[in-house]
Parts: C-alpha cells; sequence; structure tokens
C-alpha cells in the first residue's frame, strides 16, 4: 500500500483551513447553549411544575435520537420552513443564499444543550447543601449565593465533564459535511476525490482532529488547575505532615 | 428584642415543633439544651427562615412577622439582623478567610471593600486567626474553620448569633478553642443563641436555659435552677448525669 505523501502534507494543511470553522460551530453550539442549559438545570432543581416535565421530554429526545437523524431533519425541514416564513411576511430574501453553517449552529446548540443542562444540574448538584444556607443566613440573596459561591464551585467540578462535552462536540462536527459546510472532514474528502486518495485523507482528517482535541483537553486541564486551587487535594497528591 | 410566639413546624407528616415560645433580651446568652430530635436546630433555623415554619409569629424589634406570610423581604431584613454558625462550619469554599469574613458585608451590606477589610481583620484577630487570613478553608482545621466562621458572624454585627451545635463535629482540644471564642462574646454582651450539648459551657456562661424535648419547651429557667433542681421529670431523666446525685435515705 502506498501512501501518496506529498498529498497528505498538502491535503493536511488544506485541512487546516476548515479548523476555524469548526472551533466557530464548537464554540457557538456552547455559548448559545450554556444560558439554555442553566435555565434548564435550575428548572429541574427547583421543581418548577410545568416547566420540569416539558425539559425532561426534550432531553431525553435529544439525547435518545442520534445527531445524524438530527442533521437530516433539520436540514431537510429547517429551509422550507424558513421559506414559508419569510414568504407569508412578505420578506425579500432568499432562504437557499443563508450559509449552511446556521443550520449547523442550529442543529449542534439544541443537541448540546441537552447534554448541558445535565452536567450543569448534576453539577449544581454536587454543592453542599450548607454552602447555600450559609450565603443565605449572611444575608446574601439567592441570586447573589449562586453567582458568587454556589456556580463557580459547581463549575470547577463540572471541568472534566465539559472537556468531554466538547471534544465529543469538536469531533461531532465532522458530520456537518452532510450540510454542505465546509468544515475539517468536507475540506478533506473534496480534495480525496480528485484522485481517490481516500486512504491519507482520512488519516490527515485523524491527525487534525487528534491534535485538535489534545489542545483541548490540555486547556481544560489548565483551567482545572487554576480554578480547583482552592481544592483539597486528595490522596497521593497530598503532602504528608 | 426577639420573640417566637407560638411555632409549629412539621415534616412530612412528623411534626417536629408543637408550638413553641421563646423571648430573647439583648446581652441574652440562652442555650438550648435537648435530647436528639426534639428540635432545637429546627427551631434555630426557623428564626433566620432556613426553614419556614407552618405556623406562628416571630417578633423582631419593630418587625412583626407571620411566619406563613413572611415575604421575602421581612426574611432579607431577618437574616440582615441575625448571624448563623453551622455545626459543619459551610465556610465558603471558594474563597479565603479573609473573603469569607468580608462576603456578607460586601455583597450584602454594600459595605466598600476598604472598610469591610478592615473589619475583617479585626473579627479575624479576635479569634486568634490573623495568621490564617490567606488560606482557603480547605487548608484550615476544624477548628479554625469555626473560628472563622464565628468571625464571618461577628463582624456583620448581628443583633443575635445563632449557634447551632457549634462544637459537635470537633475534638475536645478544639472544642475548647472554640468555647473560649464564645465565652468571649459572651462577657462582651454579644446576644446569642446556642443550640449544644457542652453542658459546662451552658452552666459557666448563659443565663438562660430551655430543655426542649419531643418538640416543646419542657422547662426553662437560670442555670443554677435547672442544672440543681429540675422540676419536670424529662430534664431530670435528661440531665441524670450531670445533676448532683440525690442522696438515698433508707431506714
Amino acid at each position: 500500500m502506498e501512501l501518496d505523501i506529498k498529498f497528505m502534507i498538502d491535503t493536511f494543511f488544506l485541512a487546516l483551513t476548515g479548523v476555524p470553522v469548526t472551533l466557530s460551530i464548537t464554540a457557538a453550539a456552547l455559548l448559545i447553549s450554556a444560558p439554555v442549559a442553566f435555565f434548564m438545570a435550575i428548572s429541574k432543581i427547583y421543581n418548577i411544575k410545568i416547566l420540569k416535565q416539558i425539559i425532561t421530554a426534550y432531553v431525553s429526545f435529544i439525547r435518545g435520537t442520534p445527531v445524524v437523524l438530527q442533521i437530516l431533519i433539520i436540514y431537510s425541514l429547517l429551509p422550507s420552513l424558513f421559506n414559508t416564513i419569510i414568504r407569508s411576511a412578505g420578506w425579500n430574501i432568499n432562504v437557499f443564499d443563508i450559509n449552511p453553517i446556521i443550520y449547523a449552529y442550529i442543529v449542534f446548540s439544541i443537541n448540546t444543550s441537552a447534554s448541558l443542562s445535565e452536567i450543569f444540574r448534576s453539577a449544581l448538584l454536587t454543592v453542599n447543601k450548607g454552602q447555600l444556607e450559609a450565603a443565605l443566613s449572611i444575608g446574601m440573596s439567592p441570586v447573589q449565593a449562586y453567582t458568587r459561591i454556589i456556580i463557580p464551585q459547581a463549575l470547577v467540578s463540572a471541568i472534566p465533564n465539559i472537556c468531554n462535552l466538547t471534544i465529543n462536540l469538536v469531533k461531532g462536527t465532522s458530520l456537518a459535511f452532510m450540510m454542505t459546510v465546509k468544515e475539517v472532514t468536507a475540506i478533506a474528502k473534496i480534495a480525496a476525490s480528485y484522485g481517490y486518495n481516500y486512504i491519507e485523507a482520512y488519516l490527515d482528517i485523524l491527525i487534525v482532529y487528534i491534535i485538535l482535541c489534545s489542545l483541548i483537553q490540555l486547556l481544560f486541564s489548565m483551567l482545572e488547575k487554576h480554578f480547583g486551587s482552592y481544592r483539597k487535594l486528595t490522596g497521593a497528591a497530598q503532602k504528608t505532615v | 428584642m426577639l420573640e417566637l410566639i407560638n411555632i409549629h413546624k412539621s415534616f412530612n407528616n412528623n411534626e417536629v415543633l408543637k408550638g413553641v415560645n421563646i423571648k430573647v433580651k439583648k446581652g441574652d446568652v440562652i442555650v438550648i439544651l435537648g435530647p436528639s430530635g426534639s428540635g432545637k436546630t429546627t427551631l434555630l433555623r426557623c428564626i433566620n427562615f432556613l426553614e419556614r415554619a407552618d405556623k406562628g409569629e416571630i417578633i423582631f424589634d419593630d418587625l412583626h412577622v407571620n411566619v406563613r406570610t413572611a415575604s421575602a423581604a421581612d426574611i432579607s431584613k431577618i437574616r440582615k439582623k441575625t448571624a448563623f454558625v453551622f455545626q459543619s462550619f459551610n465556610l465558603f469554599n471558594n474563597k479565603t478567610a479573609l473573603e469569607n469574613v468580608t462576603e456578607g458585608l460586601i455583597v450584602a451590606r454594600k459595605v466598600p471593600k476598604a472598610e469591610a477589610t478592615e473589619i475583617a481583620k479585626k473579627a479575624l484577630s479576635k479569634v486568634g486567626l490573623s495568621d490564617r487570613e490567606n488560606y482557603y478553608p480547605s487548608k484550615l482545621s476544624g477548628g479554625q474553620q469555626q473560628r472563622v466562621a464565628i468571625s464571618r458572624a461577628i463582624a456583620v454585627n448581628p443583633d443575635v448569633i445563632l449557634f447551632d451545635e457549634p462544637t459537635s463535629a470537633l475534638d475536645p482540644e478544639l472544642t475548647g478553642e472554640v468555647l473560649s471564642v464564645m465565652k468571649q462574646l459572651a462577657r462582651e454582651g454579644v446576644t446569642m443563641v446556642v443550640v449544644t450539648h457542652e453542658m459546662s459551657f451552658a452552666r459557666e456562661v448563659a443565663n438562660h436555659i430551655v430543655f426542649m424535648a419531643d418538640g416543646v419547651v419542657v422547662e426553662e429557667g437560670p442555670p443554677d435552677e435547672i442544672f440543681t433542681n429540675p422540676r419536670e421529670e424529662r430534664t431530670k431523666q435528661f440531665l441524670s448525669r450531670i445533676l448532683p446525685p440525690v442522696d438515698d435515705y433508707v431506714i
């Protein structure tokens, strides 16, 4: 089996041009779903009647269906839906000119918000109830107590989970090529189709994702060390007195 | 100054407080004694609405609330006049000792940072922890954490400090550390309501003892009365280990 090394190197750098697209989808999904997920987590924890049921159903549905399917459905449905709305509103925009990356933002935000809400919920539940009681007893309002005491502690314990989610999100964006979004996988595959150098292209895609995900893991590990410095170290890391 | 009238509280179907009345005057050191499950902690937590009582009234200086209809504003007012010291310390884990003490001042009472820091440093030196200002709670011993919790309570200058078994989680040495701080506060005239099992503290420092069992106040009075000659049988039974032995006259 011969590998076209020149092709591999060229395609590698070509694939790198797709990294900003990949990262933008990841960042958009995280930023949009974070407040939504937080709201959903709080609603579930505080047992807000109807809201809790709706949210549970939503999370269950999103997590229970493959991303591939969500992408196919959204990509088939949404453009025609937008078209109908825009037509009836009388605007003169051509729906089919919309950059498909918008659809990618939508699909991945919906998907991420479901998983992220459960991550936030479990993180909030790990914080000792006494922290909230102490904050309230000293005269802080619930909002102050949450933003200054509870959430910082919850986020630190959620970092490994959020890292997991982010890596899966980055890898998941490789499916956006189905919506003709020019991210890493799409670019490499297109380059491969000229000379049928699929194996080289696939290896390149692999390498790009490994580098990307390793950098993300490094980033989160630094975040955990910095923000978790107030915590007690357990086990071997503790110096014996 | 503070009065609780006819407080009732149930958890699910379990009635924990069955009509409790308590009066607190300025400068009082009130110790609430009683067996586990008697409702002492619940009563304390009802004062600053960590638990909301089902029935009853709370009168705090000029603030008169019915516990069922108390608004968030009323509760906030009461919480700003009180401070709570927990059995499990409950220091803010993500803040240093100094920040723990300034938090209530800066955030809840809008005290400017410089002034708050000064008050906090004074409070910490009062409990003997000036050298630990920048330590996180995870690096402090239990006794040190509880002393930071106490300085967090005194820094906001409350009308009354509520202590919920402050030394129950500490070994005898650390207990001594914390108790001597509390004795000092009592000497300075700080109003305190303390739930504790430390009988010697109750004897030496309290000026009023309230004995609770099964959700009601069984007996109350000054320490010398309660500890030498209690009237009720239940009180005698609870204190049997420390009451002076009754001479048995047999002819």
